[in-house]
């Protein structure tokens, strides 16, 4: 039965746990949460999971060099590391150690990286070095000629963000959660039975909340807490390098840590190949104001842009490709750091709000920690509450593998099974039909263009769409019911083909 | 896998595909296939309602869908193999190829001889990297007339246009004609790349002015385009931020430039050249893969489709006296690069071959910017072989030059055979 039908019916719903949001904070949590036997719910406000930062970030697992000792960035950072191996086994999401350097070009910042040794130190993070130019070659090829050392941190790792949060989602929807998307939290009070949460798709109310809001984090802990909280949304730019130049870069890697003019510092820049064969560049590092605002803007893009242009030689893929190749630019992207005034993530139960329990404030290496943090903070609730054990709990998420990863007798196989496996898509990412009605009909149905774009990277190749947006919009049509006029590419009126042609005649 | 052998396996069925598939019908070449991932032959020209076809070919002045036509219908005369809804994954030097289709699966071929006729894709708004949000309503001009022509849907009711070539025009004026408002056409050159009647017929006609030295510096709209802010361009192209405006639209369109498919070229190891996106190729359209042969938008960007059948029959010949072993090879090669000189880009072919094919080649290259009464020339150092006389020249127009090998004369081992525009 459809769950919003059921929704309005009753009118007022009832959970013993909700989460307010679904990227990687709520998620992991949510599924924590289907360990036990509760009914829980997910509120999230996009027309899609993980619409927020968990889809907009470097997509590094950060091995915990960088977070400083004693916090809690650094303390779940190397914990959340540790997990992920596990995790993207669990879930079927792929998920690689390929290990993290952040090279040096003057003496200055090769004693910065052995402040940063003596941090992972005390991090106790695995195997990290500090490497002279020479041991630097050996392990991440050769560097350009003004590159003097480097860190090298053999635990970090890369991930697809989205791509493990819906996971995670659709793992804990399989373990009996239930996902309210397009779903804003715009209230909440306390009441004597718990909290009610009042949204634009009417009243929930829960006796334990979760508060996952990611940049507007803050806002849903001032609304139960006179300990008010600020969140600072901080933009960082990105480019996205075409899959051609897939295995020429193996590490990620980062230039030496820079200071902010507004406090703290950033990891810099970076270049990180993803597990899906592109390479990332980015980011520069904005103060905003608009919490939700994830359009790239001229001036970070040009920074990201010039950085590359000028310092390409100083990365080992330079080797083989002499200049920053400008036309691989595939495409670029924004995303917002939640980053908290405190500067560390604030975790754990409200002071004057009882179970109500903050996740708020998790910047990077919040895609690493968020696990970590997740498990810890839902076993300790768990011993407050008393939960039950969910017996039925299968931590296992088995989705088909995809076309673009099968062998041909693999494929000869798959097709066998189901001939919209013969039905390419997207030529550049090699998607089917099959895969497109699975995402259609998964346990979180993906409805709109970008839904199905997250899940299958069908529209996310070197032609962004030109050739599969058609073919998509009519294959949702099809199988959903929705008029083509009404298909949009990510919810409320992001319509895509708004009108019909006129019939002759009629103008 | 079971491999079917053939003589020829043409990836593409477009105007490219059919054309160098007759054309090696003709030269008597039987067992071909044509692998095309679409439900329907003709490629991009099925989306081309409009006229201004086939006036060098055929004599008429035809929409895209009827000069489709008439190829169509005389490849269903012969007996070459179509194979449509299938697309082509992979092939490799070895030339086999693997295939795709839900009625026959996974499918493999050997062929003797393979034309690559993938057409071209269109540049996208992430690699222009505007700025901005990623609202609904951002799209490319092949994908708006798709919808449009193909699926009867309208894009949008107040469109913006970046780009002022053929494209850009003739989508232009076939959105007022669906009853949407084109609010301009920004070029970021000074000078349109279309044709001189399209301006006339598909802008000004509607009174849809084009902004010249402008382009669009930023998309506002977070769930369905809000509008778009524009820029002057200085003399180096880049956007002078003093100068930029709102315009308030639901829908941009872009139309700035396509790109050769090549894939699967790339995948197989086949040498693309920087400049034009296409396989490198000598006078025969023969890649560095002997046997395999490449034509049309997926060798480098025509704007008339004439240009792309004649081309195109040019691979299918050489293609057939591939197979039938008539390529001469009593003498040794006798190889001249050529090489883009002063206003000139992306020459094609890249090699000639003085000791094979035929006498007559047909140099073809892009003015790199506008000229009036120009001369284009082939010159091998300071020996001139071929010229000719232009009115005008620009870069929206592709130049031919033909040049006879007997008049070569003697060259050196690292002499080129340079092109170029001279005012
Ligand atoms: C530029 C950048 C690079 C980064 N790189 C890395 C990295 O390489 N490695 C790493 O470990 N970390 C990295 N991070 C950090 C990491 O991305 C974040 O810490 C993490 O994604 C935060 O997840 P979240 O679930 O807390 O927030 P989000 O992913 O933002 O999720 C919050 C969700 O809550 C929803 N929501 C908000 N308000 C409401 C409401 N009122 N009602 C209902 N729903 C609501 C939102 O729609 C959203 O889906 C990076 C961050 C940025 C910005
Ligand atoms: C909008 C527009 C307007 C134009 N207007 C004019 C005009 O007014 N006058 C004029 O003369 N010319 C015009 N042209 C130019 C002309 O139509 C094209 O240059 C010509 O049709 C290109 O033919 P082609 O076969 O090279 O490419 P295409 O027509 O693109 O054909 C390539 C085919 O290959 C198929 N294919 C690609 N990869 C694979 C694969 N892996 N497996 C199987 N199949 C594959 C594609 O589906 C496609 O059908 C216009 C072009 C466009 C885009």
């Amino acid at each position: 039965m459809d769950r919003n039908i059921l929704f309005f019916k009753t009118g007022v719903s009832m959970y013993d746990a909700i989460v307010i949001g679904s990227g990687v904070s709520g998620a992991s949590v949510a599924r924590e949460l289907s360990r036990y036997k509760l009914k829980i719910a997910v509120l999230e406000k996009g027309d899609d999971v993980c619409s927020g930062t968990s889809k907009g970030n470097s997509a590094v697992v950060h091995s915990g060099y960088d977070a400083r000792y004693g916090t809690n960035k650094a303390h779940y950072n190397v914990i959340g590391n540790a997990m992920y191996d596990n995790l993207c086994h669990e879930l079927s999401v792929p998920f690689v150690r390929n290990g993290t350097i952040t090279y040096a070009l003057s003496e200055e910042e090769v004693e910065k990286l052995q402040e940063l040794t003596e941090n992972a130190k005390k991090n106790k993070v695995p195997g990290v070095k500090l490497l002279n130019r020479k041991e630097l070659e050996e392990v991440g090829g050769d560097f350009g000629a003004e590159v003097c050392g480097g860190l090298w941190a053999p635990t970090g790792g890369v991930v697809c963000p989205y791509n493990l949060v819906i996971a995670m989602c659709e793992n804990a929807a399989e373990n009996g959660v239930e996902f309210f998307l397009n779903t804003e939290v715009n209230h909440i009070e306390k009441e004597a039975i718990g909290y009610s949460i009042k949204t634009n798709r009417g009243e929930f109310i829960s006796k334990i909340v979760f508060n996952c809001a990611g940049t507007h984090a803050d806002e849903m802990n001032n609304f139960v807490s006179s300990e008010k909280l600020k969140i600072i949304p901080r933009k960082g730019n990105y480019l996205i390098l075409d899959r051609k130049l897939s295995g020429k870069v193996k590490n990620t890697i980062f230039q030496a840590p820079k200071k902010l003019p507004g406090g703290g510092h950033t990891k810099g820049m970076v270049m990180v190949p993803t597990v899906d064969g592109t390479i990332i560049l980015g980011c520069d590092s904005t103060d905003v104001d608009d919490k939700d605002d994830v359009s790239t803007t001229r001036e970070g893009i040009e920074a990201v842009y010039q950085y590359f242009s000028e310092n390409w030689k100083n990365f080992p893929v330079s080797r083989e490709i002499p200049e920053f190749p400008k036309k691989m630019i595939i495409s670029s992207y924004a995303g917002l750091r939640a980053h908290s005034v405190t500067d560390d993530f604030i975790i754990g139960e409200v002071k004057d709000a009882e179970g109500f329990f903050n996740m708020a404030g998790i910047e990077s290496p919040g895609l690493t920690a968020a696990p970590a943090i997740a498990a810890e903070l839902v076993s300790e609730v768990s011993k407050k509450y008393i939960f039950e054990i969910n017996p039925a709990f299968n931590p296992l998420r088995k989705i088909p593998k995809q076309f673009r990863d099968m062998n041909d007798e693999e494929r000869i196989k798959a097709l066998e099974r189901d001939k919209n496996y013969g039905k390419i898509i997207c030529r550049c990412e090699e998607v089917t039909k099959a895969e497109i009605l699975q995402a259609i009909n998964s346990i979180i149905p993906a409805k709109s263009v970008n839904a199905i774009k997250m899940r299958t990277r069908a529209g996310m190749g070197r032609c962004q769409g030109g050739y599969c947006g058609p073919e998509i919009v009519s294959i949702i049509s099809e199988e959903t019911g929705i008029p083509i006029t009404e298909i949009t590419l990510s919810g409320e009126d992001s319509f895509i083909v708004p009108y019909e042609t006129c019939i002759p005649g009629e103008i | 896998m079971i491999m079917t052998d053939v003589d020829i396996a043409i990836v593409g069925g477009g105007c490219a595909g059919m054309s160098a598939a007759l054309s090696a019908y003709g030269h008597g070449i039987r067992n071909i296939v044509i692998f095309e991932r679409n439900s329907y032959l003709g490629g991009v020209l099925k989306q081309c309602i409009h006229n201004g076809f086939g006036i060098h070919k055929f004599r008429e002045d035809l929409t895209g869908t009827q000069y489709a036509a008439k190829l169509i219908d005389d490849i269903v005369k012969t007996d070459i193999c179509i194979k449509t809804d299938t697309i082509v994954l992979n092939i490799t030097e070895e030339k086999e190829i693997v295939a795709v289709s839900s009625k026959e699966g996974i499918t493999g071929y050997r062929a003797k001889s393979i034309i690559l006729a993938m057409g071209c894709r269109e540049r996208s708004r992430g690699e222009l990297m505007i700025p901005g949000s990623r609202p609904a309503g951002v799209l490319t001009a092949g994908v708006a007339q798709r919808y449009m022509n193909i699926e009867g849907y309208l894009v949008g009711k107040k469109v913006f246009i970046l780009g002022s070539g053929d494209i850009g025009l003739i989508m232009a004026r076939q959105f007022v004609l669906e009853g949407a408002e084109v609010v301009a056409i920004a070029e970021v050159m000074p000078y349109s790349g279309g044709l001189a009647r399209n301006i006339v017929q598909c802008a000004e006609d509607f009174g849809i002015p084009i902004y010249y030295n402008t382009t669009v510096t930023g998309i506002v709209g977070k769930k369905r385009v809000e509008g778009v802010f524009i820029s002057d361009v200085d003399e180096n192209r880049k956007p002078v931020l003093s100068t930029e405006r709102f315009v308030d639209c639901d829908t941009l369109m872009l139309s700035v430039g396509l790109i050769p498919e090549n894939e699967i070229a790339f995948k197989a190891g086949i040498k693309l050249s920087e400049k034009t996106g296409g396989p490198i190729v000598d006078d025969m359209l023969q890649t560095d893969i002997d046997g395999i042969f490449s034509c049309g938008n997926c060798l480098h960007v025509h704007d008339l489709v004439d240009f792309v059948s004649i081309e195109s029959e040019v691979a299918g010949k050489n293609s057939a006296m591939y197979i039938l072993d008539k390529i001469k090879k009593d003498k040794k090669p006798l190889v001249i690069e050529t090489n883009d000189g002063e206003g000139v880009s992306g020459t094609v072919p890249h090699r000639i071959d003085l000791n094979k094919g035929e006498e007559e080649v047909t140099l073809m290259f892009r003015p790199n910017s506008k000229f009036r009464s120009c001369t284009a020339t082939a010159r091998i150092n300071d020996r001139i072989i071929s010229s000719k006389k232009m009115p005008v020249a620009v870069p929206g127009e592709m130049c031919e030059l033909k040049i006879n090998k007997n008049d070569f004369g003697p060259f050196e081992k690292n002499d080129k055979l340079t092109v170029e525009i001279i005012p």
